[in-house]
């Protein structure tokens, strides 16, 4: 059998038979399951490809495994309280989690506690990256939704507290789910709320794009990877699929008087908890309270595959099966270190001793000169402004600007790994 | 022959006339009571080819050629000519318009004072008909004869250049402030002049010490009133380019108007859709397109590298260090303005009273700190603002102390009878002071605006600013707690101080001062609504603020002002829903962060403001409604007595039936029963008081109600027959929709619970207890019952005998209601008679032995002769159902007792037409039944 190209990962609250289980998308097939404990609502991730990280319902602690080794618990990660929501960044160098009225931002590679967000007025519902890494965003049961950039977010002076880029506050009751789509900071953020809307917005601007008033509220949201549905997953047990580009093909008009794409998913018998589409865009996977995940096709808006569960669905997704996964004498390829349970201002000190050497691109010793994140963000910058003009046609020249600054991206990840590789081998090694 | 003669005497009949007697008039004499007036001819008859002259013959070409006459008389007269012909043809000013502006902007600077008041009429009349993209080319030209009129060295050129400048800020504002740079020097050479010793050392004192006030004994006005004049042209000016900078920034903090407004609203209008329309209109969503395929202009993205400065606003002011070198040489020649003035007002020095100003001084002090903000608001880009902030303080905070701080709160003098006199005189021959009296309470007011706008931040080194901000926050404290009505925009100044002030000086007791002062301004009784609002957006604003400002998070004035809010809006009632809806966007802000203030305060009046007769809830519009409803979601505990009222408020119809729906998930959501709890929140409600709030929203009615509906006569409720067990109240068709609606989302939200079995125990035991004993039922509460018992039934549960016996008589009850409704009016009733069929339906062939009961309860022999074809209606309507002949067949043998007695009964006469369909439709039933028995045999 070859490797799966795409997975369900999928955890209710009950537990009773796995923690976490790992579905075929196709077969719908059990390929593996993670045992021990269970997972609360939005807090299932994939850090890395190496491991899967799931906070523990109702308790103060974060499940890690391996991604190799089902059965058992690679470490348990405790947190100051209990955690609500948990996600990974793509490139997986940080874990954000949020408990209760804050969030929590570690980096992975050393485990430090690297700062705490207190925006939030209520509990955190949910926490999303876009994908390339460069922003979050956070959801909370204050109605609000925060974008936050992670570049201003790690690296700060202790007199500033971060703020965030924008604040979305239009929805009028809890936000339930966040989706960020693609295109990172270009991105397109939907986020759904009790109050019967689905809003989505842009990244870039914090300017809302649309909104969508609907008869039961949202409990969940995705976008397909083209973006051209807004799938929204009712209290009501039924998921809303709303077109968001109208094909205006006027053959097909005539013999489908519905086709304008705006239809209900009908079989879940309780809240639609989460929604997840597959990388083709052709299957949907939902999971609902009436403990069932189900698979539908898109385009006949059919179920094809119910797969019961022993409790509520926490978590259902559908994600690229990580490389490790089925090989079972892999090793990921970085050890996790112990994550810090507070903020690391104090423990300076302590690294010194134990003649570690602390890494933070601390802005205090050459106040003029740009640190490295900030060039990488005005490198940026110019690459989007690049792209943004080849796109829109504005000339020769820009060619030529595009391959030097690829040139110069090629040196700075060169630069970038070799950084990487010395504190790999140097840094944390002695530590495991 | 003396019959003729007769005639004849009588042809010529003598007139007697008699002394004293008036003489009868002749017949032939003439009428001369007429009078007569001259027509003259002054114009030529000859026509101009064209037609289009004006009352002289003069053609526009004419008219213009005369304007090069070297007398002025005429160039007035064809100016006049112009204004009266371009009145009577618009077309010609279309046609002409570039010569016209060119000529007319020429005779600006003519020597004859009357011909430059016309010029200015024509054009004000020109530039009122001429928009300003079609005047845009002419522009260059118009500012250019405009800067040789104010700098003309004739006086009176200058001061009539005053007047065009008037006409050009009124029309053409955007044009004006497009290019500020000649103007501006303009500006300042018609008050002072440039020192000719410091024009060499500019380099070295950079302090605009180059330039020095300027007296001109000659003008007829003094200095002071010629100042006053230019500096008004120069505040609005100034106005002007600040208005008409690209706005940057939604929130640029100090705009005078919209700080507290509702702005923030984006450059992009979102789409707002509904699903309902969603699915059913053709047009599709075109987010992207709405949006842009680019990031859009309020992105803080800088994706590209700025455009070259200096395209948009002109060349001088598009640059930080432009404004702040500008500002340097004006400041200056303000302080000498200002100062000069106070010591012309009082020249004994006597200290006691130096803080009365007469009107002049006043106005000129005025309008010299209208300059000084508006300066402050000309940095082009929000981060420079700051950085002029700072300069401005740097620089001149120690001048602004000394000079405008010294008496600080000014008064007006009272000007002594004699001088009023004077006074009129002189304002009669002065004109060019429009609206030009200024209160001393809004000179007081932007001084402090100004004087607010410089202080800073405190916790670096600079040494705090409280001892000159002092006197400035007693005065704005005085000012609201004095009980005086002020006018709006005083307020919001004063409220754009205190903003200010409450946000630089981090400490919590000058916090608690001022918020107390406005405060007390709040309280006033009969404030209207606009400056109610200004306050309400003060506060919210403030509050939203909070994060980060730890001074006014813990701000207990707040905290009260939050607390009050329910309290106001149950007061206001319906009587102001536009303040109620602003009431609500504050308290939903505070309840979403959970401010315990308000949570309280809402808690307490929840009972009120939920009223089902007269809350809030249900007299407000309904966008406030549904705020309300969201309010109810953050409620840390909902009371019996609340839930109780928010039954009422489901089912009394006041809120529309999508409301009572939400409402209704919103209370499941907060039960422990919902199963949607992110993180640790504490229910609201026991579970108890949840079923007991679903049930009695189920029934619709409260007991009260169904307690006097038992004892009401037979007027308004049906008679019970032995068809229909029950008397049934027919409730009006908008209750009855509105509240088959309400049973949808309830029966979900039963369905949802978790174990259905004890669902339905529990909604028996309900039926049972408070239900089965009633005579006189609604038919919406029957319909109702039967739909929930229906979908809530678990198979493996068997119903009790009680339910069992209510059920089957509301079935019946409700059939026979079916056939009554079928005949009178079909059209209206038909959403009403689907729902009720459906849930018959549904109740019988989901709950076992229901039907049998019916049937059984069927006495042929007790009905009348009338009945019979009513009761044969009801058993075709069963028989004709597919999906109940299924459900009929195991009671074959009761069906056809039944059917049997019928025909029994019916023997008498002919065989009605209902009787044969019935016997057809039992003979079709029972065939195809024995077919499938038949059938199943042979397999």
């Amino acid at each position: 059998m070859s490797a799966p190209m795409e997975i369900i990962l999928s955890t209710d609250s009950g537990a009773q038979l796995w923690n976490c289980a790992v579905f075929e998308l196709h077969s719908g097939t059990n390929l593996l399951s993670y045992r021990g404990g269970n997972t609360s609502a939005r807090s299932l991730t994939v850090l890395n490809g190496e491991y899967i990280l799931g906070a523990q319902l109702g308790k103060n602690f974060i499940n890690v495994w391996e991604i190799q080794r089902k059965d058992q618990l690679q470490q348990k990660i405790v947190c100051p309280g209990i955690v609500t929501c948990l996600t990974a960044s793509p490139n997986g160098l940080y874990l954000v989690a949020g408990i209760s009225e804050s969030i929590y931002l570690w980096e992975v590679s050393t485990g430090n506690l690297l700062a705490i967000l207190s925006r939030h007025y209520q509990d955190l519902t949910c926490l999303r990256f876009t994908d390339d890494s460069s922003h979050f965003v956070s959801g909370g049961k204050d109605n609000l939704a925060l974008i936050w950039s992670l570049a201003s977010v790690v690296q700060l002076d202790p007199s500033h507290s971060p703020e965030p880029r924008h604040v979305l506050s239009r929805h009028s009751l809890p936000i339930t789910d966040i989706h960020c789509g693609l295109m990172g900071p270009q991105a397109r953020v939907a986020t759904a709320s009790l109050d019967q809307t689905v809003k989505l917005w842009e990244i870039s601007s914090g300017e809302l794009l649309l909104s969508v008033l609907f008869d039961v509220g949202i409990m969940s949201v995705t976008l397909d990877p083209c973006e051209y549905y807004l799938f929204c997953g009712g209290s009501d047990g039924g998921i809303f699929q709303v077109s968001l580009c109208s094909q205006n093909l006027g053959r097909d008009k005539t013999f489908q008087s519905d086709s304008n794409g705006n239809q209900v998913f009908k079989g879940h018998r309780n809240l639609v908890t989460c929604l997840s589409v597959s990388m083709d865009g052709t299957l949907l996977v939902s999971g609902s309270q009436d403990d069932t995940v189900k698979l539908w096709d898109i385009q006949s808006k059919q179920s094809i595959r119910s797969i019961n569960h022993k409790g509520p669905i926490t978590n259902a997704v559908i994600i690229p099966a990580p490389a490790n996964m089925f090989l079972p004498d892999s090793r990921p390829s970085i050890p996790l270190p112990q994550f810090s349970r507070h903020l690391n201002h104090a423990d300076q000190m302590e690294g010194l001793e134990t003649g570690g050497m602390l890494l933070r691109l601390g802005p205090q010793p050459q106040a003029h000169e740009d640190s490295y994140l900030k060039k990488a963000d005005t490198l940026y910058s110019l690459m989007s402004a690049v792209t943004d003009k080849s796109v829109f046609g504005e000339g020769e020249n820009t060619k030529v600007r595009v391959s030097e600054l690829e040139e110069e991206m090629r040196t700075l990840k060169r630069i970038n790994k070799d950084l990487y590789d010395f504190s790999t081998q140097f840094l944390i090694k002695p530590h495991s | 022959m003396a019959k003729s003669k007769k005639k004849r005497q009588h042809d010529f009949q003598k007139v007697k006339l008699k002394v004293g007697k008036t003489k009868p008039k002749a017949n032939n004499a003439t009428n001369t009571n007429f009078r007569t007036k001259g027509i003259h001819l002054t114009e030529q008859l000859k026509r101009d080819e064209s037609g289009l002259t004006t009352h002289r013959k003069l053609s526009i070409q004419d008219l213009l050629s005369q304007l090069h006459h070297y007398s002025g008389s005429v160039k007035q007269s064809a100016l006049v000519g112009l204004k009266e012909l371009l009145t009577l043809h618009p077309s010609q000013l279309e046609e002409h318009l570039s010569r016209l502006l060119s000529e007319v902007a020429a005779v600006f600077t003519d020597k004859d004072a009357n011909v430059r008041l016309a010029a200015t009429r024509l054009l004000r009349f020109i530039s009122q008909c001429v928009p300003a993209d079609r005047a845009a080319p002419f522009f260059p030209l118009l500012s250019a004869h405009l800067s040789c009129a104010m700098t003309h060295i004739e006086a009176g050129i200058q001061e009539d250049a005053m007047k065009v400048l008037d006409v050009l800020l009124e029309h053409y504002p955007a044009l004006l402030a497009a290019r500020p740079a000649l103007l501006l020097t303009n500006f300042l050479e018609l008050i002072s002049h440039r020192r000719s010793g410091g024009g060499a050392r500019k380099g070295q004192e950079a302090k605009g010490s180059s330039w020095s006030l300027s007296v001109n004994p000659n003008r007829a006005l003094t200095g002071q009133q010629w100042r006053l004049t230019v500096l008004l042209r120069l505040g609005r000016f100034l106005q002007a380019v600040v208005e008409e900078r690209p706005v940057e920034e939604g929130n640029a903090p100090g705009p005078t108007e919209g700080l507290f407004g509702a702005s923030g609203e984006g450059g992009l209008t979102p789409l707002d859709l509904n699903w309902e329309e969603l699915t059913y209109s053709k047009a599709g969503v075109q987010v992207y397109e709405n949006s842009g395929a680019k990031p859009a202009p309020h992105s803080t993205f800088k994706l590209r590298p700025e455009v070259d400065p200096g395209t948009g606003v002109g060349e001088e002011l598009g640059s930080p260090e432009a404004v702040q070198s500008f500002a340097a040489t004006l400041v200056p020649l303000l302080l000498e303005v200002w100062v000069e003035a106070s010591t012309n007002d009082s020249p004994w020095g006597a200290s006691d009273n130096s803080h009365l100003l007469t009107q002049d001084t006043m106005t000129l002090m005025y309008q010299v700190l209208t300059i000084l903000q508006l300066l402050r608001r000309l940095a082009p880009q929000k981060e420079h603002q700051d950085t002029l902030d700072a300069w401005f303080r740097n620089e001149y905070l120690g001048h602004f102390k000394q000079h405008f701080m010294k008496n600080f709160p000014y008064g007006a003098q009272d000007a002594p009878r004699f001088k009023r006199k004077v006074d009129l005189k002189r304002s009669k021959q002065l004109p060019v002071i429009p609206g030009a009296t200024v209160e001393p309470l809004a000179l007081n007011v932007m001084l402090c605006q100004v004087m607010v706008s410089l202080s800073q931040r405190q916790g670096h080194d600079q040494e705090p600013d409280a001892d000159w901000l002092m006197p400035l926050r007693a005065f704005v404290k005085e000012t609201l707690s004095s009980g005086a009505k002020l006018s709006n925009r005083y307020l919001h100044t004063l409220l754009d101080t205190v903003w200010k002030m409450v946000l630089t000086q981090k400490s919590r007791a000058v916090t608690e001062d001022l918020l107390l002062a406005v405060n007390v301004y709040y309280q006033q009784r009969n404030l209207n609504l606009q400056t109610r609002t200004l306050l309400l957006s003060f506060y919210s604003r403030l509050y939203l603020q909070e994060q980060g400002h730890a001074h006014i998070a813990r701000s207990k004035m707040l905290g009260r002002w939050l607390a009050a809010l329910p309290v106001q809006l149950a007061q206001l009632g319906h009587r102001n829903p536009a303040l109620s809806s602003h009431l609500l966007l504050a308290m939903q802000a505070a309840a979403s962060r959970g401010n315990k203030d308000l949570l309280n305060s809402l808690q307490a009046n929840a009972c009120r403001l939920y009223d089902p007769q007269e809350g809030s809830v249900v007299l407000l519009p309904a966008d406030s409604q549904q705020r309300l409803v969201q309010l109810l979601y953050f409620l840390p505990a909902m009371s019996q007595a609340l839930l109780a009222n928010l039954s009422r408020c489901c089912t009394a119809g006041r809120i529309s039936a999508g409301l009572a729906a939400s409402l209704i998930r919103i209370i499941h959501l907060r039960s422990s029963l919902s199963g949607w709890a992110a993180g640790t929140q504490e229910v609201a409600l026991h579970d108890v008081d949840y079923i007991s709030f679903l049930f009695s929203t189920l029934t619709g009615f409260s007991s009260d109600e169904l307690a006097t509906l038992q004892e009401a006569g037979d007027d308004s409720v049906l008679p019970p027959s032995p068809l229909s067990p029950l008397s049934l109240y027919p409730t009006p068709l908008e209750q009855f929709t509105h509240h088959w609606d309400v049973v949808e989302e309830v029966c979900h939200c039963l369905e949802s619970l978790g174990s259905r079995s004890q669902c339905f125990d529990i909604l028996q035991n309900g039926v049972c207890n408070y239900l089965s004993s009633l005579v006189v039922v609604p038919d919406s509460m029957a319909a109702g019952l039967l739909r929930a018992v229906a979908r809530l039934l678990d198979l493996s549960f068997l119903p009790s005998e009680t339910l069992l016996r209510f059920l089957s008589h509301c079935c019946l009850s409700l059939l026979s209601l079916l056939g009554t409704l079928q005949q009178d009016a079909p059209s209206d009733t038909n959403h009403k008679r689907e729902a009720i069929w459906g849930a018959c339906v549904s109740a019988l062939s989901s709950v076992p032995r229901l039907l049998r009961l019916v049937l059984q309860s069927l006495h042929v022999g007790d009905l009348c002769e009338e009945e019979l074809p009513q009761l044969g209606q009801i058993l075709s309507m069963l028989l004709q159902h597919a999906a109940l002949r299924n459900h009929l067949l195991p009671n074959s043998t009761l069906l056809q007792h039944v059917i049997q007695d019928l025909t029994r009964y019916c023997r008498g006469e002919t065989r009605e037409q209902w009787l044969t369909d019935l016997l057809y439709c039992y003979s079709v039933t029972m065939a195809s039944h024995r077919g499938n028995v038949a059938l199943r045999d042979i397999y």
